[in-house]
């Protein structure tokens, strides 16, 4: 029983050393999506997959994956020795460290590589070279209720921290389970909303080459979200274990919200739903200038032997201009390309979006330790914020595991 | 000859069982004493150095702690249940065949679906438990219940139960149906009580029955993956895992992100259940020899 039950195992271990041949023959191509919306994204790339495959002769494997199990299929994939030849997904610098991607240089025309908007393209370098490909932006604003605005007396969206929280705190004042600013720190997308009220603090992730999470100004940042939450008083019931998307926009559509961090998936939501009069600005800042976060999601092309040209094929066929922007326009999401942005500048509906990009910070996705630093802080910062949490020493751990992180091979 | 027709017929099924029982059994092992990048890239062998990092995880205890909360209070509360609405469905009454079907319901939907029922009829702002309870009277202020500390637990292995309840009463019912209509005529000639019938006829009858049950449902609640999950999803840490979502939480969604560790934990799981197992069907087969 032992003997054979090693007999699987070193077969096993030599399958795992072979190399993948799955696209050896360039007779097909493993192409995996994530899902932004059940409408619009397997019908274009179903309809880009086929266009290709009368193109370029080669099948296309389309697999569509859920944002919540995709990073648990990609790693299963590799586990297996079967990555996919293309990928979507919101990191890339990881798969480059691991040298399992091509950059740029190998599968993108000049001409698709010069259109990119300059911030994107350098979002998606590793040491220097391009591999996580712009695929799609997006940018978070500042939504507010109108109609609690009205009725609390506020004349307009709160500029500064202090009117902010004023506002807030009007708005709350209300009563009848009106609130004032939802703010989800649970794990769903707490970097997110944590970020945005950082950087308007004047913090960052990071100063200069080294992680700077537990920096003075993003210890006070951290305070003055849990203030909100248990000295004014003006979110929803335990933000640190509230997530976004069934939490705070929830509530913000029900009307029952003031002011939210939103992007413009939530607005076409509020727009079909007509249920809220919102108005959307930009975010209230304590440093002056107002940033917002903006998001930028990748395409990764997988080193393959064999795959090179039906790779580049596929991405060229993507990245041309009425391609990609007439699935970005579909999904609602915000141009990666200057030839989108020339074509989409005149959408009125992005147009607060589009005002907020020059001013939009993206998280450090270029540092394959974000990786990991982005989920310790999903995991955990919202415990800061519950009663009796310490935002300091929520910090430094953070600050610490991303130190380790950073070293780690 | 004869033995190799034996073979023959028994193929197809060994196959199956080579393939979706032993071999994934042997990837995890192997997956358990090798390194894997971030990505899930193999990076090597390094022995039993998973085993030894999880005993240094901090949320370990916690974990176990929750886990065998999690089994040992919906296990027990689901066989008590399930004796009496078998018993209850043992009766002839009106509507008998109504009850029965209704109660295969929650078995039936698909373990997901049930948990994002839970999550809204918990909800703070929204759900109905709130409201009827403020409605009775018997709560003065709602209630988080999957945001309270004090109360996820509880909320997570009500539902536990609720799923749990189906097939733990057919089985029980199962039992019941078995016992021969003699046995109560002795008792009752002899004069006993219908507890005291329970006690000395019915329950050492269902023993059988029972043990079938809580082994079952043992494996069943530990290996339970979507109600932790999904009710459990808004809270930050590992305050509220078992063993299970812990498991996926080091592969997938901490800052560990690490297969081999993960893979470490579903040995012991594996290890853990089994071991819990042999040691019941022991202590009731030891007992059985006494009595």
């Amino acid at each position: 029983m032992l003997g054979a039950a090693a007999g699987v195992l070193l077969g096993a271990c030599d399958r795992g050393t072979e190399r993948p041949g799955g696209a050896g023959g360039g007779k097909s191509i493993t192409v995996v999506i994530a899902e932004y919306s059940k409408d619009h994204t397997k019908p274009f790339w179903q309809g880009l997959a086929e266009q290709y495959t009368k193109q370029a002769g080669v099948k296309v494997d389309l697999r569509i994956v859920d944002w919540n199990s995709i990073d648990q299929q990609v790693s299963t994939m590799i586990q297996n020795n079967q990555p996919p030849d293309v990928l979507n997904l919101n990191s890339f610098s990881s798969y480059a460290k691991d040298q399992l991607l091509y950059s740029a240089d190998d599968v993108l025309s000049p001409k698709t590589r010069d259109d990119f908007i300059g911030a994107f393209a350098r979002g998606g370098e590793y040491q220097g070279k391009l591999y996580g490909f712009p695929i799609l932006s997006s940018a978070r604003a500042f939504f507010y209720n109108k109609d609690l605005f009205a009725r609390a007396g506020v004349a307009g969206p709160p500029k500064t921290w202090d009117e902010f929280v004023q506002t807030a705190r009007k708005i709350h004042a209300l009563g009848g389970g009106v609130i004032g600013y939802a703010l989800p720190l649970g794990p769903e997308e707490a970097q997110a909303e944590w970020a945005i009220w950082m950087w308007n603090n004047g913090g960052d992730w990071k100063s200069g080459d080294g992680w700077a999470i537990n920096s003075d100004k993003n210890v006070q940042t951290l305070r003055f979200l849990a203030d909100l939450a248990n000295r004014h008083r003006v979110t929803q019931i335990n933000p640190g274990k509230t997530n976004r998307t069934d939490g705070a926009f929830q509530l913000f559509k029900d009307g029952k919200v003031g002011m939210v961090m939103g992007f413009s998936p939530l607005a076409a939501q509020l727009d079909a739903e007509k249920k809220v009069r919102y108005g959307v600005a930009e975010m209230p800042t304590a440093a002056g200038q107002a940033v917002t976060l903006g998001v930028e999601d990748y395409l990764l092309a997988f080193k393959k032997s064999g795959n090179q040209d039906a790779v580049k094929q596929f991405l060229d066929l993507y990245y041309q201009p009425e391609n990609i922007t007439r699935w970005i326009t579909a999904e609602g999401f915000l141009p990666v390309t200057r030839s989108g942005l020339s074509q989409m500048s005149s959408n009125a509906k992005l147009k607060p979006y589009l005002d907020a990009l020059p001013n939009a910070k993206l998280a450090p996705t270029t540092d394959p330790a974000w990786d990991r630093v982005k989920l310790d802080v999903q995991q955990n910062i919202g415990l800061a914020v519950q009663p009796g949490g310490n935002p300091k020493q929520v910090l430094d751990q953070l600050q610490k595991n991303a130190v380790a992180a950073a070293s780690a091979r | 000859m004869g033995r190799w027709q034996a073979l023959l017929w028994l193929g197809p099924s060994l196959a199956l069982i080579a393939a979706v029982v032993v071999y994934p059994a042997v990837a995890l092992v192997r997956a358990s004493l090798s390194r894997y990048s971030i990505t899930g890239l193999y990076q090597g062998s390094v022995g039993a150095a998973n085993y030894a990092r999880l005993l240094e995880q901090e949320a370990l205890a916690t974990v176990v702690a929750n886990t065998v909360i999690w089994v040992a209070a919906i296990v027990v509360l689901t066989v008590v249940a399930s004796l009496g609405l078998a018993q209850l469905l043992n009766e002839d009454f009106p509507g008998r065949r109504l009850v029965r079907w209704a109660l295969i319901v929650p078995w039936a939907a698909s373990l997901i679906m049930t948990s994002k029922l839970f999550v809204w009829l918990y909800d703070y702002y929204f759900g109905i438990l709130n409201h009827v309870l403020i409605s009775l009277r018997l709560v003065a202020a709602p209630v988080d219940w999957l945001g309270n500390d004090a109360t996820v637990m509880a909320a997570m292995i009500a539902v536990g139960i609720f799923v749990s309840l189906p097939f733990t009463t057919y089985v029980v019912l199962a039992g019941l149906s078995s016992i021969p209509g003699e046995v109560y005529e002795a008792a009752r000639v002899d004069g006993a009580s219908p507890w005291r019938t329970y006690r000395s006829m019915t329950l050492p009858l269902l023993r059988p029955a029972l043990l079938v049950a809580v082994v079952l449902n043992v494996i069943y609640v530990f290996n339970s993956f979507p109600i932790v999950w999904t009710l459990n999803d808004r809270n930050p840490g590992f305050a509220h895992d078992t063993m299970i979502t812990y498991m996926y939480k080091i592969a997938f969604k901490s800052s560990l992100r690490d297969v081999g560790l993960a893979a470490a934990l579903g040995v012991v799981n594996v290890l853990v259940i089994l071991i819990a197992v042999v040691l019941y069907v022991r202590i009731i087969s030891w007992r059985e020899a006494e009595a």
